[in-house]
């Protein structure tokens, strides 16, 4: 009872946001109990037309992406040490880890025979992009838990477990990094299948690589809305410095996706291209405020180095050259003329809206209970232990003095 | 991929749009043959007399109607819509469990036991003919399956079986012969082409028409089959992922290496001072 009254006044401190989104998260799992109870075709708008609908696109195909900082961040930081951006690494991986088993949670919902699921490694087929995505998945969520649990260990002091896991560590993100890049491309390789279907301004053969390197630029623009957002509404440090460095290498990788774009446009695409206004709209929305103005705003140093400029930056590259982009791929660019069109029911939009929420949710309470924003470089020896038994300076607990 | 089979000996249907009056035996022969449950329907609710709309949970094959006034004419021609049982089938390759099987006969049959209901077989046919129980709890994807049990046992289809006049039924290389044959001997009556023949990859089932084929339904599909477009990206998996690894784990290498050098370094400059503070 006590731990109960104890939970009870530990919400009531919360802020108001986090009360609100408690309560979109429970109206998303009652939504979610009603579609088990009741059916796919009975909650959702789902037809022979449209078989895959918004938690297709948005819970797998979009948030997928959205969860890429963590491979992204860990490979910059560990495997190219640049140091600096430590700090922000944790965060990184706790929305992956939270991105990931949502994503999961998301596929379950949606499939038809969500028991089933095992199959998957019953029956293997090497020859479909969703098998090798659902191996990848599973595979990544297992790595980011790993990888995850550093923190909580260090939370409740376990040593043991977390020297293990520091030798464990290098290798886990090196695999993750690995598992992510099959899994973000092949996420593209889905609609490879869907010629005549898709229409052609997204349809082209290096549709996976696109996908590729949109998850890598999204990630680390969500790691900077993220450290803004936390530092603001949850007091946590400032770290507009560290981001300033993670955002000169966003550029690079807009830059890259914006020549392939145009290459595979003109070169790899078939025509015609821009017979449809409503696509050409959604095209043009995607492309210049997605991608070509983020691309021009974090060339520049000033907006680099602004707090704000740098999250409306970030925040465009997120909105429209990711999110835009995924359902332009998944959804609207796959209608076909005189269509009927699709649109979510109400408890296909209400179970989304909880799983953003949860998310939010989770990072926040983790954040508040865990050594997430409090872990810097200096304090931790991040050279590869020679030996299991051979770390030599203390492991920090908690804040650094 | 594995070496291409042969496909002219598969079990294949030839259906002439020419010959068909429209009967619809063959929409009743495979309700019966599979017990599907029959659908309430009206008519004019698709083109004409057509009846279903389309094919759904319950109907696995319909017939098309184009029914009224073309070229000058009054048109009536129509359409049997049905699995295409491609040779290299974008259900088979897709689905995540294996669910979908291309028969050696030609078939190409769903394993119902299997199927987990992510539907990608769904958006993959190019032809639209997977559908779903939207009506049920678990739903299951239905989809003719060439009759595939009759075949076994060297029946032909039910559809083919009842129709009296279109669908002539036997071998792929047979099938194409004879479609042939047709087209040259009434140049006037047949468009010159049989649709099925190059379509994805090419299909079990062939299709004459005197009408343009887009006309009567039948959708545009690349000729390359559909597997090699995903496959195409797919074989890169291993390499990708051997690459991302390999580099990254050199990189990490040579990274921590270098640090450790510069450690070592200093903490041999550390002992030489403390050394030296040692000696004086
Ligand atoms: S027509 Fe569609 S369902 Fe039939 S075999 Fe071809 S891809 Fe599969
Ligand atoms: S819905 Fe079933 S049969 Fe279709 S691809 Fe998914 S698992 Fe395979």
């Amino acid at each position: 009872m006590t731990a109960m009254k104890k939970i009870v006044s530990e919400i009531q401190d919360f802020h108001i946001f986090l009360r609100i989104l408690i309560v979109l998260v429970t109206a998303g799992l009652i939504a979610a109990i009603a579609r088990f109870t009741f059916g796919l075709g009975a909650t959702t708008n789902l037809s022979d037309v449209y078989p895959w609908g918004l938690w297709v696109s948005f819970d797998v195909v979009t948030a997928v992406p959205l969860a890429a900082g963590a491979f992204v961040l860990g490979a910059i930081v560990h495997c190219f040490h640049i140091k600096k951006l430590e700090p922000l690494v944790r965060p990184a991986i706790v929305t992956g880890f939270l991105g990931y088993s949502l994503v999961c949670l998301g596929l379950l919902l949606d499939l038809g025979q969500p028991h089933r699921g095992w199959h998957i490694f019953a029956y293997p087929n090497l020859h479909s992009p969703m098998f090798e995505v659902a191996l990848c998945v599973m595979s990544y969520t297992t790595v980011a838990l790993l990888e995850f649990l550093a923190p909580v260990f260090e939370k409740f002091g376990f040593h043991l477990p977390l020297r293990f896991l520091r030798t464990l560590e290098l290798p886990l993100i090196v695999l993750g990094a690995a598992i992510a890049t099959l899994h973000q491309s092949t996420i593209g390789t889905f609609f490879l299948i869907a010629v005549d279907k898709l229409h052609n301004l997204w349809y082209n053969p290096i549709l996976p690589l696109l996908f590729w390197i949109s998850a890598v630029f999204t990630g680390m623009c969500i790691i900077i809305i993220e450290a803004v957002m936390v530092h603001r509404y949850l007091d946590q440090p400032d770290e507009t410095e560290l981001l300033a460095t993670l955002a000169r290498i966003i550029p690079w990788f807009l830059g890259i996706y914006l020549v392939l774009k145009v290459y595979a446009l003109f070169f790899l695409s078939e025509r015609p291209l821009f017979d449809r206004p409503g696509l050409t709209a959604l095209f043009t929305i995607e492309m210049v405020a997605g991608i070509i103005i983020p691309l021009i705003m974090f060339l520049h140093k000033r907006i680099r180095k602004d707090s704000t400029m740098q999250l409306r930056a970030a925040g465009l590259v997120v909105m429209f050259g990711l999110v835009l982009n995924r359902f332009n791929v998944s959804m609207f660019g796959m209608i076909q003329k005189n269509q009927q069109i699709y649109y979510p029911s109400a408890i296909e939009t209400i179970v989304t809206i909880g799983i953003i929420a949860a998310h939010i949710l989770f990072f926040a309470v983790v954040a508040r209970y865990f050594p997430i924003f409090e872990h810097h470089p200096e304090d931790v020896d991040y050279a590869i232990p020679d030996g299991f038994r051979r770390v030599k300076k203390p492991l920090t607990i908690g804040k650094p003095s | 991929m594995s070496v291409k089979r042969n496909f002219s000996n598969d079990r294949t249907f030839l259906i002439d749009t020419t010959r068909c009056t429209g009967c619809r035996s063959c929409q009743v022969a495979c309700k019966q043959w599979n017990q599907m449950k029959a659908e309430e329907t009206t008519f004019f609710q698709g083109e004409g007399y057509q009846n279903p709309a389309h094919l759904s949970e319950n109907t696995l094959t319909a017939v098309k109607f184009i029914d009224g006034w073309r070229y000058g004419r009054n048109e009536f021609a129509f359409y049997k819509e049905m699995c295409m049982h491609c040779n290299e089938p974008a259900c088979v390759s897709v689905c995540p469990v294996s669910a979908f099987i291309k028969t050696p006969e030609g078939p190409v049959i769903y394993d119902a036991k299997r199927c987990i209901g992510c539907r990608f077989c769904m958006i993959a046919c190019p032809f639209g003919i997977p559908k779903y129980q939207w009506s049920k709890g678990l739903p299951l994807v239905v989809k003719c399956s060439g009759c595939f049990s009759r075949v076994k046992e060297g029946l032909i289809p039910a559809c083919a079986k009842a129709c009296p006049t279109a669908i002539t039924y036997g071998s792929r290389q047979e099938m194409i012969n004879e479609a042939n044959r047709r087209i040259t001997a009434h140049p006037g009556k047949y468009m010159s082409r049989i649709y099925g023949l190059e379509e994805a990859g090419g299909t079990s089932v062939l299709y004459l028409s005197s009408v343009p084929f887009n006309e009567l339904g039948f959708k545009k599909v690349t000729q390359r089959p559909l597997p090699s477009l995903t496959w195409a990206a797919l074989r890169f998996v291993p390499t990708a992922f051997i690459t991302m690894g390999g580099s990254l784990a050199f990189i990490s290498w040579l990274t921590n290496r270098k640090e450790r050098l510069r450690r070592e370094k200093e903490m041999g400059e550390d002992q030489k001072a403390s050394g030296k503070e040692d000696g004086q």
